[in-house]
Formats: structure tokens, sequence, C-alpha cells
């Protein structure tokens, strides 16, 4: 089930000591973090801790002043957004970012846009309505028209079409109601059941660190604590921070 | 409470403003209706002259919609480019191919079609240019920085168009003629009318075809709704954006020539026309294909009635009735006619 270049043995998400800057703030300091081909890997941290902005590094929407992004081998610090998407890696942002004025359907194939293979075009969106019967009810309903919680399976939806090689989901469970939280964490496990590796932002620090193989936590730019996601949530410190105890 | 309180009051001064909105509506067409009854003939003719119009608007109108809708950015240049356009035409017409008013009507759209098949490439190379070199360098800039180098590219074009042209009026012999195409009573459009249709409506459906259903199209409207989802889509934003200017120096080009055929044209129509065509794309919803035409129709019209029709205020006052109207439809309707109120802002 591995893809890559790098074979099974390298991980497909390398970042060394990246450095990100909005004007004068300096919101990463210096990050390092490893996906392995296969992982779930979640990234959790305090609010303005860094994490979108990490997952906007990857995606090439913020170039790092410093550091090295490496994807299944190769370096794409300063490539275009439009190039690493091609490459493979696919986000579901924060705030779902539809395109509020298309329909299900048309952001669903907006998420396909830099495939080639057409042909599997059907089957993945078919795919798609699997995972979430709800988005086939609603295919042709403008996105921006429905619930918070039909547009977050939309957001991840769109983010599958793109069949990526990572898939970077930020805060996937954010304003949705219980019942739609389990769904997604199933959706993302058995996305990365069929061989995706994910790399996981959550403010639901205790379901993350469920389905997730490691974590990092991260506190104002920098990455505080990392490791196996069993160890993380047995920590002190996480469970006093993130997991409301203490 | 207080909230809800203030929500309905809310309510209330909108629904209230919606009912002098269309109670003003109301009026107008009560009046048209009774303007019609009073002479149909002259009412239907003038309100052909006013379609008429009101089509070449729109096709200027477009190229303002497409770029706002895209970059957010009003593109005053636009006009000017139009108007450059016009010139550059009658210049291939008159001096390069040598059309005269009798030359062989085969000649003639031969010669028309060649026209655009150097205006068209042109015009869009050039547009899309003026993107790369003036706005694109300020895309994260604040907005006013764009809209004042918006500006100041109208006026350089516009000197451009006065360096090659001096300040002379450039026409072209009545090629198509003025003869009519429909009669029905004595109510008739001339040939030279249908033509301008003939090029327009075709126009616009490809037009709305591309950006329907092409990838191309498709691209761009993702940029427009959320540029930096497209950008994690995989759209490339900054060709998309430069293929929103080819089309729209492209619908300039054409307009340029459509315009020519009708009317004399010289370095400055395109400021009076862009203003007018960018006043139609706010009033039919900026951003909106459609609604630009529709705001393009309207203002050709209420053009054409105000200047065509007994007991109007008259041509002095065009101007301050468009803008007029469009204050009005900015109070009553601020996205415009066909905007769309979204989350995200139309
Ligand atoms: N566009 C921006 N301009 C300026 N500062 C920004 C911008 N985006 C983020 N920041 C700052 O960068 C820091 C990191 O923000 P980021 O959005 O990455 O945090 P986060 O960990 O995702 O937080 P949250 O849990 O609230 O989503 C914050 O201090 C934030 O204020
Ligand atoms: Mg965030």
């Amino acid at each position: 089930m591995s893809t890559g270049a790098s074979g099974p043995s390298g991980p497909v998400l390398e970042i060394a000591d990246v450095h990100v800057y909005y004007g004068a703030i300096h919101a990463l300091k210096g990050i390092s973090l490893e996906v392995g081909s296969g992982e779930i890997v979640t990234l959790i941290g305090a609010n303005g801790a860094g994490k979108s902005t990490t997952l906007r590094a990857i995606n090439g929407l913020n170039r790092p002043r410093q550091g090295s992004i490496r994807f299944q081998g190769q370096e794409i610090t300063g490539t275009p957004p439009h190039a690493i998407v091609k490459g493979g890696i696919s986000q579901s942002p924060e705030g779902r970012r539809l395109f509020p004025r298309m329909s299900v359907t048309e952001n669903l194939e907006m998420g396909a846009f830099q495939r080639d293979d057409k042909q599997n075009f059907a089957e993945d969106m078919e795919r798609v309505f699997e995972l979430f019967p709800r988005l086939k009810e609603r295919r042709m309903q403008k996105a921006g028209t429905m619930s918070g919680g039909e547009q977050q399976m939309c957001a991840i939806g769109r983010a599958l079409m793109a069949r990526p090689k990572l898939l970077l989901l930020d805060e996937p469970s954010m304003g949705l109601a219980p019942i739609f939280v389990e769904r997604i964490f199933e959706t993302i496990v058995e996305v990365n059941r069929q061989g995706t590796p994910v790399l996981l932002v959550e403010q639901n620090a205790l379901m993350a660190l469920d389905v997730a193989n490691r974590g990092y936590v991260m506190e104002t730019g920098r990455i505080a604590l990392e490791g196996p996601a069993a160890e993380l949530k047995v920590n002190e410190r996480v469970r006093a921070t993130y997991l409301g105890e203490g | 409470m207080t909230t809800a309180a203030a929500t309905l009051q809310r309510i209330r001064s909108s629904s209230l403003i919606d009912a002098i909105g269309l109670l003003i509506l109301a009026a107008f067409v009560v009046w048209l209706i009774y303007k019609f009854g009073e002479n149909p003939t002259r009412f239907l003719n003038v309100g052909i002259i006013g379609a008429t119009n009101g089509a070449i608007y729109g096709l200027v109108a477009l190229g303002y919609t497409l770029v706002y809708g895209i970059l957010q950015l009003i593109n005053f240049a636009h006009g000017d480019v139009f108007a450059l356009s016009g010139l550059v035409a009658s210049t291939l017409i008159i001096s390069v191919w040598g059309l005269e008013a009798d030359t062989n009507v085969i000649l003639v759209v031969l010669g028309l079609l060649a026209t655009l098949a150097i205006t068209v490439p042109l015009f869009a190379t050039i547009n899309a240019t003026i993107e790369r070199v003036a706005y694109k360098p300020l895309r994260r800039a604040p907005r006013l920085a764009a809209l004042i180098t918006a500006v100041g590219m109208s006026f350089i074009v516009q000197n451009v168009s006065l360096a090659l042209y001096g300040v002379d009026f450039e026409s072209v012999p009545n090629f198509i003629p003025r003869t009519s195409a429909i009669e029905i009573g004595d109510v008739a459009i001339q040939w030279n009318k249908v033509a301008i249709f003939l090029i327009v409506i075709p126009v616009l459906l490809v037009l709305t075809w591309f950006v329907r259903t092409t990838r191309q199209g498709k691209g761009m409207r993702a940029v427009a709704q959320d540029t930096e989802a497209a950008a994690m889509m995989g759209i490339d934003v900054n060709r998309t954006i430069s293929v929103t200017f080819v089309l729209a120096g492209s619908l300039a080009a054409v307009a340029g020539l459509v315009y020519l055929l009708q009317f004399n044209i010289r370095y400055d129509t395109g400021f009076e026309l862009g203003l007018i065509a960018f006043t139609a794309a706010v009033l039919g919803g900026i951003g909106n294909l459609t609604g630009a035409v529709l705001g393009a129709m309207m203002i050709g019209m209420v053009q054409a009635f105000n200047e065509g029709l007994d007991g109007t205020p008259g041509s002095d006052w065009t101007r301050s009735i468009v803008f007029g109207i469009l204050i009005a439809v900015l109070v009553f309707r601020p996205q415009g006619i066909l905007g769309e109120r979204t989350p995200e802002g139309a």
C-alpha cells in the first residue's frame, strides 16, 4: 500500500527547521516534523500556536524564509501551490473554504482540478458519496447554502478528489455535532487504511490522539513535544493543557 | 433580547427600503406602459436604438465585470483599451485593407474578420501585459494601490491613443446598409443594428459556455470565489488571472470594432463609454456576466427613452439620470440586480 518514489522506508513528508513570517510576526520558529507512509500524524496545540501556518507552508501558500520541506524525497520549498497539489498533496483547509456559489458536485470537481486521469473521476465521486451519503442528496445544492457539517464533509471530499499521496486536514471536526465528529474521524481512519498518509490538525486532541500513530504538540511557533500518540495521551503536560484535566 | 430587537428593526427597515424601491420601479413601469400606449411605433423604434447601444455597452461592461470578479479591481484602463482597439481597427479597415462604402459585401465581411483576427490577439496580449506589468506586482498591496494604478494605466493608454491618432474622430464608411432588415408596420430594425446583435449574441454565448463548462472557465469561477482555496485545489492562480485579462482584452477588441461600425471614435471615447459600461456592470451586479449585459441594456434603454420620447428631461440629463439610477439601485439593492448576497460577499 505504500506510495511514492522514496519507497516504503523513507518518510513521505520531512520538514526541517522551517521558519515562516507574517510581515514582522515570526509565526513558525523552526518547525521539524515527519509523516511516514501509511501514518496518521496529528498536530495539536493552543490557538495561534502555528498549526494552520504549518499546513499552509507545506501547501506552498506561506513561503518559508528558512528551512526545508521535502515531499517523497524531493525538495518542494518555494514551489507554487498548484504544482504542490499536482505533486500529490491536498488540503481540507481551516474554515472549509468551499466555493460558495458552486454546487457540491462542482466543488468536488475542483478538488480533482489538477488530475489528468479524468476516467476515474466518476468513480472517485462515488467513493466520496459513499463516505458521505448526505453529500449525494445535496449534490446540486450551492455549497454556501449548506449546513456547517455538510460543508465540512464537502471540504474533506474535495480534498480526497485529488487522490492525494498526502492528505492535510485542518480542524476537520470544528463546529460539528458529536455524531458528525465521529463520522469524520471514522472517515479519516478509513482513508488512511486505504493507503493515504494523513497530517491532522485538531482542537479535539483526545480524538486526534486516538486515531493517530504519532503526534506533535505545538506551542507558539515551536514543537514542544512529540512522540507516539499513545504516549502523548498519557503525558501529564498534554493532559493538563489539551485534554482538559489537571 | 436586544439583538433580537435589533434584528427585527433591521428586517423592518430593509423591508421598508424594499417597498420604496418597488414603488419607484412600479411607477417607472407604469410610465413606460403609458408611453407605449401613446405612440407604440415610436416607443418600439426608440427601444430598438436603446437595445443596440445597450448591446455595445454590454460588450465593454463584460470586460469590467470579468476582471472585477476575479481581482476585485476596477480596471479603469479597460475603456481606453477598448477605444484604442477601435482606432487600430479603423486604420486596418481604411489604410491597410482599403475597404470602401461600395466594396463588395464578401470582401467587407472578410475585411472585418481579418480586422478581428489582428485586433483580438493584439489587444488580448496588451491587456494581459497591463496586468503583468501594472497590477500583478500590487496583488498583495492594499486595494487602493491597485485602484490608483488602474487610473494611471487608463491615462497612459489614453495618451498612447492621443499620440498615435491625435484629437480627431476616426470613422469608417457605412459598410452595413441602414436599410430595414425587419419591418413590422412602421417599426423597423436596420441591417446595421441586426449586425450588432449577430456579433454580440454569439460572443455572449461563447463566453458563457467558456466560463460555465470549460476547465479554465471553472478555474476562473473558483479563483473569483476564493483565490486561496483555488490555489489549494491546484489551480494556477496567476495563469487564471492572465486568461481573464486575455478574455477581457478580446472582448474590448470586438467591442471596439462594433462601436466603430456604428459611431465615430477618438482617443477619449473610452472614458465616457467606460464609465457607462462600468456603471452597467455595477447595476447588473458586478462579477455577474448576465448582470453586466442586463445592466447595459437597461442603461441603453433609459438613454434612448430619455433622448427619444417626449416629456422627458432630454439628452442634457442623460448622464444624471443614468447615475441617479445607479445610486438608487445601490441604495435599494446594493449587490446589483443579479448580484448574490453570500456570506463571503458577492
Ligand atoms: N495572515 C496573517 N497575518 C498575520 N498574522 C497571522 C496571519 N495568519 C496567522 N497569523 C498569526 O500567526 C500565528 C499562528 O497562526 P495559525 O493560524 O497558524 O495558528 P493555529 O495554530 O492554526 O491556531 P488555531 O487553533 O486558532 O487555528 C498566530 O499568532 C496568528 O495570529
Ligand atoms: Mg488554525
